[in-house]
């Protein structure tokens, strides 16, 4: 599978930017090998989802129904749980979605939340779910940190590094673009030793500057400031003023 | 728990129990386990329904708790119990003892599907089944656009080699 595979596909998907979708396009006119491949890609649309359709109409829907837990007030979890017949799964379970679903749905839906100036609840909905599993197999090479990060500063206005991000006592896992309100949301996730996350955001919202600030929300600790139209935070479950001392160590250098 | 979430997460379940169990199916190859994973999946969803926003995309929300459920409970357990994974190359195409009835495109194109590494039966899944868009689908699977880009390419390659 070649770039041009990738970049063929996208284009069929309408899921090229415009700048390679133009040089594709040029040279898919001027290149009757990659015409011919295109072709072939293109071929498999209406096959793949027709089958994917036909996947639907085999689910067991009768007994699917009559799986689903009556429609009542929740008891004791415990002893719900305890009917299952998946009680044999594996327990203790952390629901830890993965980045991902928490902030597809928290990132594409923040319109309940308060406007521009409640980022931070926004944040902390998705934060809530994290859990020691969500991150810690994501270990990026040195060459990919600084990647992330450089293409996530670019997006949030910040010049970031993995010297400038690096926090004692933690381990960078990932860094993701998110969007609150139409202001680019940057995410840099940390993992403890235990597999921990804590979670530094920044977000280019045009704030004014404003001086260090903390809370407890739940669980969780808070510890922001805002500087040249960027506000930062700090967020994680350890003490508030393990956040604060984070915070203070980043606030130097970013 | 805010009565206003759990009345959206309940009222939501129901219409999604085909898609979820596509999605279970397709990750786990199993239609057992398919059918677990959704009752668990469903279970979870009503337990931590406060954790929901009320107004935002209960599917898109169960999709995501039935991947975590998936991932570090069920697959996670398997990989302890040292069996991997039965490699049931027609799990898409056949219910253990009868074959699904379907026309011979879509009957090929599952099985081809089927071969397909775990990644890459869920990306194609979730964009192509699920309407995703490739940024979408990069942050519901916590990888770059790129990954996302070379899954389907690759899904697509296989796909395109079986006439």
């Amino acid at each position: 599978m070649s770039d041009d595979d990738a970049e063929l596909v996208a284009l069929i998907d309408n899921a090229l930017d415009e700048s390679p979708r133009t040089a594709l396009l040029a040279r898919l006119a001027a290149d009757e090998r990659l015409r011919q491949r295109y072709e072939e890609f293109r071929r498999t649309s209406a096959p793949l989802a027709a089958a994917l359709d036909e996947l639907l109409t085999q689910a067991p829907l009768a007994r699917l129904r009559a799986l689903l837990p009556p429609d009542e007030p929740l008891r004791q979890p415990s002893r719900r749980f305890a009917g299952l017949a998946l009680r044999d799964l594996a327990a203790g379970f952390v629901i830890g979605l993965l980045v991902a679903g928490a902030a597809a749905w928290a990132a594409s839906t923040f319109g309940f939340f308060g406007g521009k100036e409640d980022w931070r609840s926004a944040v902390t909905v998705y934060t809530n779910m994290y859990s020691n599993e969500t991150f810690s197999p994501l270990k990026p090479d040195a060459s990919l940190q600084a990647i992330e990060l450089s293409a996530l500063g670019a997006k949030v206005g910040v010049n970031l590094t993995p010297e400038s991000v690096a926090l004692p006592g933690l381990r960078f896992a990932v860094a993701f673009m998110l969007a609150y309100d139409g202001a680019p949301l940057g995410v840099i996730a940390y993992v403890d030793p235990s597999g921990a996350p804590v979670a530094l955001c920044i977000i280019a919202n045009d704030a004014p500057d404003a001086p260090m600030r903390s809370e407890r929300r739940g669980d969780l600790s808070l510890a922001w400031w805002s500087r040249g139209g960027r506000s930062r935070l700090v967020i994680a479950r350890i003490p508030e003023e393990r956040a604060v001392a984070l915070a203070q160590t980043l606030e130097k250098r970013i | 728990m805010s009565e206003a979430s759990r009345r959206e997460v309940r009222a939501g379940l129901e219409p999604s129990l085909a898609r979820l169990w596509r999605y279970a199916l397709v990750l786990s190859k199993a239609r057992d386990t398919a059918d677990d994973l959704v009752q668990a999946t469903c279970l979870r969803a009503i337990e931590r329904a406060d954790q929901f926003a009320p107004g935002t995309r209960v599917d898109r929300w169960l999709f995501a708790i039935l991947r975590s459920i998936w991932l570090n409970e069920i697959r996670s357990q398997r990989i302890r119990e040292g069996g991997g994974f039965v490699d049931a190359e027609d799990a898409l195409t056949t219910d253990g003892a009868r074959e699904i009835e379907m026309n011979i495109t879509a009957a090929a194109v599952l099985r081809a599907i089927d071969r397909l590494p775990e990644a890459q039966r869920e990306t194609i899944l979730l964009v192509y089944g699920e309407g995703y868009s490739y940024a979408e689908a990069a942050v519901a699977l916590g990888v770059p656009i790129g990954t996302i880009m070379s899954r389907l390419a690759a899904g697509r390659a296989a796909l395109a080699r079986l006439k």
